[in-house]
This record gives structure tokens, sequence and C-alpha cells, in this order.
């Protein structure tokens, strides 16, 4: 889209201009998918995108431009704005373009891309099929199959000439399940780094069967009860408390501002000493790795807490300067419509000793959290809520009737504290984050864990299960 | 990019879709300029400035209607279009149709409300509003200890759209808006708060007002407390109800009703909620920033009750879900179906006045966790809030860390008074006017 010689112009005036830093970041998107709405097929989508942005650093002082239009006229334009909007920083010199070098985190074997449409179409069949025979209590039901590749090049100043080609795919299935006015979904939504063979090898009847189930248990649960109480939240997506909770809190974007309960905390206790946690993109294969990040610097694998002690932030370069810190490859956007940010990647809870069995067996009375919604944060004060999707009362050491419409609630800093045990049984779940840089891929995880207290926000409902007590 | 141009290569896609054999065929062109500012310590921190454009095409071919989309205007990207939408059409098996559309009697739709106040947004007014805000907001209260987030932003930008059966549509459209989030720390204490303003003449933001209204909501959540877990009779205040019914009006589209995706099907003109609720849809409502002529396939919009006292009166239709139910678009079609500008009816009383009645109960002023907490089909929400407590009648004590939970078709039926103040906030096509609503007795979590 832009040659290099334009792209050196650029850099020449960005930093002519005064700023200390400039960077061009160019950005290719293909993509495909299909999806289906009670057994039709009503979406079938494929296009690419491409674009590109300029940024200018001077210090903390920071410029973006960007388009999609890569008529000379409009980027010249745009550069001469930029240049005149940067304050005028210290000197430095232009390193030389290094030789292009290219990264991938994707381990593919049949690329997505060659296979057609049609075939996707025979995949999700397989389960759209199940659904809309399952049971006359699933109504509705959904499913899609979505390929992206995206190939991101980066250059800067300081030589950095970087490509990193990432093509992801993701499947969403969802069944509802309806009684009387009642209505409730369940959904499961794996996504990868992998080539297509992730979908031929996926056991997409059994857990298909396993969505149906629980959207039909969930529509005949009852409310959850509220207040304060014992949580057991599940291996998986239940990891998403720890995005929320902790994780964002962790990001130089909070942290530089010093907008963030764990500003300045570093070697100090701020988790259980049960608890260890990691921010690893460089997982090949996984959904929210990536080799190079979207600054052109090599991606890492972080220990963010050792035994409830904060280790690292994750840190881009603006909350390098801010934070008078290195980058730690973790910067990220969307698209080319974003100035990068520090971001997570895959990020979850390490595995500690106990068995999923034996702390449920451990709890007298509690929630269980089975499978987790989304949720959202306030960092500078650390407080959170996400959804539980799929909750079920402790009751003697046992799980007993399920509940549903339960929200937890509660500040980041006291659920680390409280969280007293951690299982063995880790795993890890796509999902997709947003923040200031737009949505990213992001894969949760944890083993299951139990935190001692926590808000439950239920209903208390006068059809409660007391009678399974 | 020069318009003509571009309206020119729109209608060689057309032209270009009819000899390759698609029975109707439309295309859009959508441009967008914009720049924004973010202030931080005393001085810009970000600037941002971007020029956009694309193209979207879509035709029928073998009674399906496909869809693709492209950045790019060369003939290569034309055929490119043409071709994958044809490849949509091969795969999809849609069993309702869907139509391309133009009224003969309003086949050219022009609205360009654009006016010379978008000219006064420079790069210096911007910055200088912005350094003149952050300032204020810090002397405003020594517990106000940082701006973290300061951002304004303005963008405009051209629609064209012209189709086989003779429709061309022209629309220009300009915003600025400001959002600013503090925070406020009072011994270990620390909380934050934002606020948000947008409009079209930036002379017409009140600097003042702004403040007040963030301080207002920011500076007593330094004492607020979480309160027992309780049914309290509850008002929820504009803006948190219109962020709530918000996630729940994907419901009033017809289109979900047929897919079997909204409770409300069937129910046209029977009672949802209460007596003293009415909600009126007024594309060219005065009030609103933007106004909505016609919807984005074409049709005219017109004003028309959704809720009238209680009364369920109409379902959103585009063409295609019109169609299936043998009848007129209500023009709502905006890719999906989707509302423009709407307005609840106003009480006549203030708030104060229906807490005074009240006595004892809670005033929402904060819902959270919108995209989570709720389930928009059957209507559960269980969401982190923040507000006041009523005590003998009058706001008291800040409240934190609980939930609110109930069930929204319930709470409808539930509302006892529309209180006199009402604000809007922006969605995708237009605006929500609401005043604030006594929802009776909602279930609340909290500590024990």
């Amino acid at each position: 889209m832009l040659s290099d010689k334009l792209i050196c112009d650029i850099i020449d005036s960005a930093v002519n201009s005064g700023a200390d830093l400039a960077e061009v970041f160019v950005e290719d998107v293909r993509y495909q998918s299909v999806g289906m709405l009670n057994g039709r097929v009503l979406k079938a989508d494929s296009g690419f995108d491409s674009g590109y942005g300029i940024r200018l650093m001077s210090g903390t002082n920071v410029v973006y431009v960007y388009s999609n239009d890569s008529d000379e006229k409009v980027l010249m334009k745009l550069t001469k704005e930029a240049c005149s909007a940067i304050k005028k920083g210290d000197s430095v010199n232009i390193k030389e373009l290094e030789e292009l070098s290219r990264s991938t985190m994707s381990d593919i074997r049949i690329d997505p891309l060659d296979i057609s449409k049609m075939e996707y179409v025979d995949f999700l069949k397989k389960s759209s099929s199940i659904m809309t025979t399952y049971d006359p209590a699933i109504t509705e039901s959904t499913c899609s199959l979505k390929t992206t590749n995206r190939i991101v090049r980066i250059m800067n100043s300081k030589g950095i000439n970087k490509e990193e080609n990432d093509t992801r795919i993701r499947l969403a299935i969802e069944a509802i399940a309806t009684k009387g006015n009642e209505k409730q979904s369940s959904r499961l939504a794996p996504g990868t780094l992998k080539g297509f063979e992730f979908i031929n090898d996926y056991p997409v009847e059994e857990k298909t069967r396993e969505c149906c189930e629980k959207a039909i248990r969930m529509v005949n649960a009852g409310y959850a009860p509220s207040g304060k109480m014992p949580v057991v939240i599940n291996n998986g997506f239940g990891g998403v408390i720890f995005h929320e909770a902790c994780g964002h809190a962790l990001e130089s974007t909070s942290v530089g501002i010093k907008n963030s309960c764990f500003t300045d905390m570093l070697g100090k206790q701020i988790a259980s000493p049960v608890v260890s946690a990691r921010d690893n993109a460089r997982i090949k294969g996984e959904w929210g790795s990536y080799s190079t990040d979207d600054e052109g610097n090599e991606s890492s694998d972080l220990l963010l807490i050792e035994n409830g002690i904060l280790k690292n932030y994750m840190i881009d370069e603006l909350g390098a300067r801010r934070m008078d810190s290195k980058p730690t490859g973790c910067a990220r956007r969307e698209s080319y419509t974003y100035a990068p940010t520090s971001r997570m990647s895959n990020t979850y809870i390490c595995a500690g000793n106990d068995s999923h069995d034996d702390i449920i067996a451990d709890t007298e009375y509690g929630l269980y959290a089975a499978s987790m919604g989304g949720g959202s944060v306030d960092t500078a004060t650390g407080e959170f809520n996400f959804a539980v999707d799929e909750g079920y009362m402790i009751r003697n050491g046992k799980i007993a009737e399920p509940v549903r419409g339960a929200t937890l609630i509660g500040k980041g800093g006291e659920v680390l504290m409280n969280i007293d045990k951690v299982g063995n049984d880790l795993e890890l779940s796509a999902g997709m984050c947003g923040s200031l840089s737009g949505s990213v891929p992001v894969t949760v995880g944890q083993p299951t864990i139990r935190v001692s207290s926590i808000i439950v926000g239920g209903r208390d409902s006068d059809d409660s299960n007391e009678d399974e007590e | 990019m020069d318009l003509d141009f571009a309206e020119s290569t729109l209608r060689k896609i057309v032209d270009r879709a009819i000899e390759y054999g698609f029975e109707e065929a439309q295309a859009a062109y959508s441009a967008d300029a914009s720049m924004a500012v973010e202030i931080m310590f005393g001085e810009v921190s970000s600037f941002e400035n971007s020029v956009g454009r694309g193209i979207s095409f879509k035709g029928k071919l073998y009674g399906q209607m496909g869809r693709s989309h492209t950045t790019e205007f060369t003939d290569e990207a034309i055929e490119f279009l043409i071709s994958s939408a044809a490849d949509n059409c091969k795969v999809l098996d849609d069993e309702d149709p869907d139509f391309i559309y133009c009224d003969p009697d309003n086949s050219e739709l022009i609205y360009c409300p654009v006016n010379e106040a978008y000219e006064k947004n420079t790069y210096n007014r911007l910055v200088e509003t912005g350094l003149s805000l952050e300032k204020n907001l810090l002397a405003y209260s020594d517990k106000i200890k940082a701006v973290d987030y300061l951002r304004i932003s303005c963008s405009k930008g051209p629609d064209i759209m012209i189709n086989s059966k003779g429709l061309r549509v022209f629309k220009d459209s300009d915003i600025i808006s400001i959002i600013a989030g503090c925070r406020a720390e009072e011994g270990d204490i620390v909380k934050s708060g934002s606020e948000f303003w947008y409009g079209k003449d930036i002379d017409l933001f009140d600097e003042k007002a702004f403040i007040e209204r963030l301080a207002s909501q920011l500076l007593p959540k330094l004492e607020a407390k979480s309160i027992s877990s309780g049914s309290y009779e509850t008002i929820i205040e504009n803006e948190a109800f219109i962020s709530l019914f918000g996630s729940f009006v994907s419901n009033f589209s017809a289109y979900a009703m047929q897919k079997g995706l909204s409770l409300l099907k069937g129910r046209a003109g029977e009672k949802i909620a209460s007596d003293c609720f009415s909600l009126t849809e007024i594309p060219m409502y005065e009030k609103a920033v933007n106004k909505v002529p016609f919807d984005a396939e074409g049709v005219l919009t017109y004003e028309k009750d959704i809720i009238s006292e209680g009364i369920f009166k109409t379902a959103l239709y585009n063409l295609k879900s019109a169609y299936k139910e043998g009848r007129k678009s209500t023009g709502n079609g905006f890719g999906g179906t989707a509302l423009t500008n709407v307005v609840v009816k106003e009480g006549k009383r203030s708030v104060e006045e229906i807490a005074m009645d009240i006595g004892e109960g809670l005033i929402i002023t904060d819902v959270s966790g919108l995209h989570a907490g709720l389930n928009p089909i059957s209507g559960d929400f269980s969401l982190l809030s923040e507000g006041f407590l009523i005590k003998d009648g009058k706001k008291a004590d800040p409240v934190e860390q609980i939930t609110i939970a109930g069930n929204f078709y319930d709470m409808m039926l539930n509302v006892k008074e529309i209180a006199n103040d009402t604000k809007a906030l922006p969605g995708s096509n237009g605006e929500f006017f609401s005043p604030s609503i006594y929802i009776g007795k909602i279930d609340v979590s909290g500590e024990d």
C-alpha cells in the first residue's frame, strides 16, 4: 500500500518536526464468515480492509493520524498536520530501517481462507441440525464461523521493520431454551490461531449437545440468592475474574498515570500467597497470542504475580516513558484506527495444588460459578462486576440446585486477597477484550478457585429450590 | 474525495452488477473525517486526525441478498465487490425475501444539516477548550486529584447511496463530543466518575454546568457505602434508566419477534407497561442534535407511539420484516432495525417531590456491566449500581457496591411515576430522551 521510500520520508519529516519517535503502521485484513439462525444460512460475508496509522511521540506527547485512503495527497496532508501538532522535543538520530523480519504465532496446517464458504456451512450444519431437533425446549439457535487474517507491518525511526501475520478462527454456538415467558441462552465460542484442522477436529456434536443441556438446565433454574458468600469459580473462562479484577489494573495505560489501585505496588503483596499469574503471549496457536506486538516489539511471557507478590506490569512505549521503564511487548490495537496501548494476551492464574472436587467438598455453603459471562472494571477503584452464566448452589460440600441471574461484584484488591483455594486444573478460554485501543482477541484462564467471600447479586426468589436442601 | 467521483463510482458498480446478472443492486459510499485531542497534565497528550471512506454493495441474485464491502475504488475492487456478493448469494438460504427500495414520490432524498459552526472546531479551539476544562475540574475541589481522561472529538462525513430502482440519497452529518473522567481521593478512598457532552456547536458547551454535573456525581461517592440486601422502593435516575432500557430495545424489533428472540412477539395492542409510561419515536425531534428524515433503506421516517399509556403500539419494521407480515416498513431499517430519536413522556413532579412520597428508598444514579449482567431476551438483570438512599423523603447517604436485580418486563408494568427531569443520551441512530422513573420495589444485594 505504501512504498518504503514514502514511509522513510514520513519518518524523516516527523523527526525533523521534533518527534523523538516516528512510527508507521500498515494493516491488511482479510476475512470470511458464515452465520446460521434456526438452521438457515442468513449471513455470508467476505472482504478485505486496509489502512495505515502514523504515530509521532515527543516525550509523553502523542500525535496519531490514520486513514484507509492511500492517495499520496491524503497521506501527505495527514503527515503535515501531524508534524505541526507534535510538541518539539529533543532531537534524535533516525536509524536506518532494519531488514524486514516476519513473524507469526499462528500454527496452521490448513489455511481456513482456502476453505470455501460452503464448507463452513457444511460444518455449521452439524451443530445447527442438532440444535433444531434436540428438544422442544430449544426454540432458537445460532452458530457462526469466522476467519480473519491480519498482516501488520510496523516501521519506526529506531529502525524497527517488522511484520506480523496471524490468522484466527472463531466458532460460536448458542442455544436458547424457552419455558413459558422465560428464555435462557447457553453459548460457547472457542477461538484459535490454529488452522482449519482445529475445526475438523473439534467435537462439535458433543459440545452442541452440552450447550443445549445447559440452556435447558438454566431455564428451569431458580434465581440466585443475594448477599456475601464463598464462591467457587470453575476453570477456563472463570479467569475473566482475574482479567477484570486485576489484569486491567496492571496495564500501564492506568498504572502510568497512577489511575490504578496497583500503582507503586511492585514487590508488594497484592494477592493471597496461593496466587501466581502470568500474561503469556507466546503460546503457539493460542487465540490471544502474537509474536510481535503492534509497536514492533517481541511479545513476552510475563510473570505478573508470584505467590501473591506483584512482579511486573504490562507496559507499552507510552507507559514506559511515563513509568521510566521498558516496554514489555504488550502494545496492541484493534486496527489502524487506534493508536496502540498496553493490553493483555493470554492471561491466567497459574495452577495450584487442590483438585476441583476437593475444593467443592471443602465448601459447606456457597455459589459454584460453573461458567462465567462477561464483566467490566473501574481500574482506579478496582470495582468490578461480572455475570455468572451457569451457577449452582453448594450445600454441605456438594453441588446442589442450578441458579440463574447472579452477578458477582467487588473490589479487585480485596478479591485477590480472598482467594483461598487454587486448583490444579488450569484451562484457557477465548474471549474479546474492549479497551482504549479497541477490541482485541485475548484468552482468560485459571484453574478452579475459591473466593472466601464475595457479594453475589441475585434475586430473592419465591420459588427457590429449598425443597432440595 | 471528490463527491462527484464517488457518485459516478457508485453508478458504475450498480450498472456492472445488473450486467453481471443481479436482479436489483444498491451501492453506498460513506466517508468520515474526524479530529480528536486528549489533554493530560496541562498539555495535549494526544492528537488524532483521520480520513476514512468505504463502499458497501448489496444485490439480489437467486432470490438472496448478497452483501460486500471495500475501501478501494479501483476497477479490480469493483469486480471483487460484485463477485464476492454473488458468492455470498450462492451460500445464503434465507427463506424471507429482502428488498431494494425506491418510493417514486421520494426518489431523491437529501439531508445536509451541517452548518458553519463546524468550522469552529479547529485544533487550537479544541485544545483551548480542553485545557480550560482540565484546569477548572482540578480547581473545583481539592478532592479531585486527577483528570485521567479528557477527550474532545469531532467528526463529519457525507453518505451517498444509489440503487437500480432509481433512488438517490445524499446525507451529511456532524457532531462534536467532550468526555472527561476524573479521580477523587480522600484518605485511602479512591473514586472515579465521568461526564459527557455532545452537540453541533462548541460555543454551546457550558463548562461550568459540565463541571457541576461531574462533581455532583463524583464527590458524594467518597462517602458511599454498601447497604443491606433487601427490597427497596427505587427511583432510577434518567441516564441510568436510558442505559437500562436501551439494553432491551432490540426486543421491539419485528425481526427479533419473527425469529422468536423477543417476548414481545404477538403482543401489539397489549399492556406491557404501567399506564403512566409512554414512549414516542420522533425522528425530527426539535431537541435532538441530529434529525433523521429517512432510514438506511431509503424509507421516510415518521412520528409514532411505541408505547402509549402502557399499551404496546407497534414493533419496529424494516422492509424485510414488514413484507413478512404484509405491512409497510416503519422507517426503522438501519441494517437491522433501530430507533431514531425517542422520547419518554414526562410526568409532572420532580424527583424530590416523588422522594417525599416514598419516604424510605433508593435513587439509582448509575448501572454498570450492561453487556454482561442482563439477559436481553428474558429481561432478567442483575447490575452493579450506585446511588443514594432516600431517608425521610430526602436524598441522603451515597450508596456503592450493590446490585439491583429484576426483570425488565415486570419492572415496566410496575412503574409508579415518571419524573419531569428529562435528559438525553445518544444511541447509534438518534437520541433517547427520558426523565427519571420511579419503578416501585426492586431487589438489592449488598453487605448483609
